[in-house]
């Protein structure tokens, strides 16, 4: 019995007064910044060798929005419902800026896409593409709207919403005239360099090779 | 005797419709109930809102390396009941390459089969290169202010410009432009090329 009750003091001591003894004393109930570590290693680094020629940039913006309502619904004796739950608001907008550029592809460009004819010159040239080269989330614009029986957004619920907003920018870019301001834009870049090589400004032509009416859009991500 | 025999068969079928109706709005029940279906749920689509196009602007950049990269970051924190910790993967594209609005004039020169071209010098094309919306939450515990998250992203940053703006970088685009320049101009019809870039 002796023994039963020296291992009850001993798991007592181990269990309570030792942790005590070894926690922060310098721990003043205040949330502290103490580590910032970076001790994570870069992830995977690629590297492509390409030519393309940007010709145009936009800019989007698009304030992302989230109104997170809990709902009960289902279906009870063969009629459908759906009611809000009373149990608080919780909003969230996110500003975000996206840029977005259309570029013509120069990797096969070869003498099949040069048509010579005495002072004439006709550069023929692949449909423009278009790519988001980045988005940019305005963090200090964010605002949050969270009723105190609701929990906070997460860095992960944002990130969702994020990533949402880009999809939503991508599939409104056929709305915008890209492509054809891409191809004036490449006219510009391309004509000046070819009138330096000896050509005139009237001699020269820039062809695309499909019809732009039956371009179908695709955005890199 | 008869009529007491007839009270007994009609109580005995009484009690057999009543078992029999009792029996069939149990079963109805039983179905319906296990036709209800209550769920609670939770909308997590964003709202429809605008895209505005804030500038359209006529560029002429030339990028002739792609610096595709990926950067885990992480920052921690204690607080009074144990640590907090984000980690977030971010990803960004660095684009090595000229800007052909910078070219000096005079920076082609050509005579008979021969042209002489003089390339700005390889720089990073765009300075916002991360795509901050492809983000990842890779372990997240506690609440985390804008000013951390923009604290990470500059982490992220300074780590890919490092990491894609290297000297050796910079030598492989500029190779890829003279190869790239010299097979367009041969396409052009001249059999002599000749590159340089300014300093």
């Amino acid at each position: 019995m002796k023994i039963l009750n020296y291992i009850i003091i001993y798991i007592f001591i181990t269990g309570t007064l030792i942790p005590i003894a070894c926690s922060d004393k310098k721990d003043d109930g205040k949330s502290t910044h103490v580590s910032e570590t970076d001790t994570l290693p870069m992830l995977i680094m690629q590297i492509q060798k390409c030519s393309r020629l940007y010709t145009t940039e936009y800019n989007i913006h698009k304030i992302i929005t989230h109104d997170d309502v809990i709902r009960m619904q289902g279906k009870v004796l063969n009629k459908d419902f759906n009611i809000k739950l009373p149990v608080g608001d919780r909003k969230i907008a996110i500003p975000m800026t996206a840029t977005l550029k259309a570029y013509i592809d120069f990797s096969d460009f070869s003498d099949k896409n040069v048509e010579r004819d005495g002072k004439n010159i006709t550069i023929i040239l692949p449909d423009p593409q278009i790519v988001m080269t980045s988005s940019r989330i305005n963090q200090k614009e964010i605002k949050e709207y969270v009723s105190i029986t609701r929990s906070y957004f997460t860095d992960a619920e944002i990130t969702e919403f994020e990533k949402q907003g880009k999809e939503a920018i991508i599939a409104r870019i056929n709305d915008t005239n890209i492509i054809e301001t891409a191809r004036d834009n490449a006219a510009r870049v391309l004509i000046p360099m070819i009138e330096q090589m000896g050509y005139d400004e009237k001699n020269i032509t820039i062809k695309f090779r499909k019809d732009i009416k039956k371009l179908n859009v695709n955005v890199e991500k | 005797m008869l009529k007491s025999k007839t009270i007994i068969y009609a109580k005995i079928i009484g009690f057999a419709l009543a078992a029999i109706a009792v029996v069939t709005a149990v079963i109805m029940i039983g179905n319906e109930v296990r036709k209800t279906d209550i769920s609670i749920v939770t909308d997590k689509k964003i709202g429809m809102t605008p895209e505005v196009i804030q500038s359209i602007k006529a560029i002429g950049e030339w990028e002739f390396l792609t610096v595709t990269d990926e950067e885990m970051v992480d920052t921690a924190r204690k607080g009074i009941f144990g640590h907090d910790y984000l980690a977030k993967i971010y990803y960004g594209t660095l684009r090595l390459g000229i800007n052909m609005h910078k070219v000096e004039p005079g920076w082609i020169t050509s005579q008979n089969d021969t042209v002489r071209i003089i390339l700005p010098a390889i720089e990073l094309l765009d300075n916002d290169f991360i795509d901050e919306a492809s983000t990842r939450v890779f372990h997240e515990t506690g609440r985390w202010t804008h000013t951390d998250r923009e604290t990470m992203y500059n982490k992220a940053y300074a780590k890919m410009k490092a990491n894609g703006l290297t000297k050796a970088n910079i030598k492989n685009a500029e190779n890829n432009a003279e190869n790239q320049f010299r097979n367009m101009m041969k396409a052009m019809g001249f059999k002599h090329v000749e590159i340089s870039f300014s300093k």
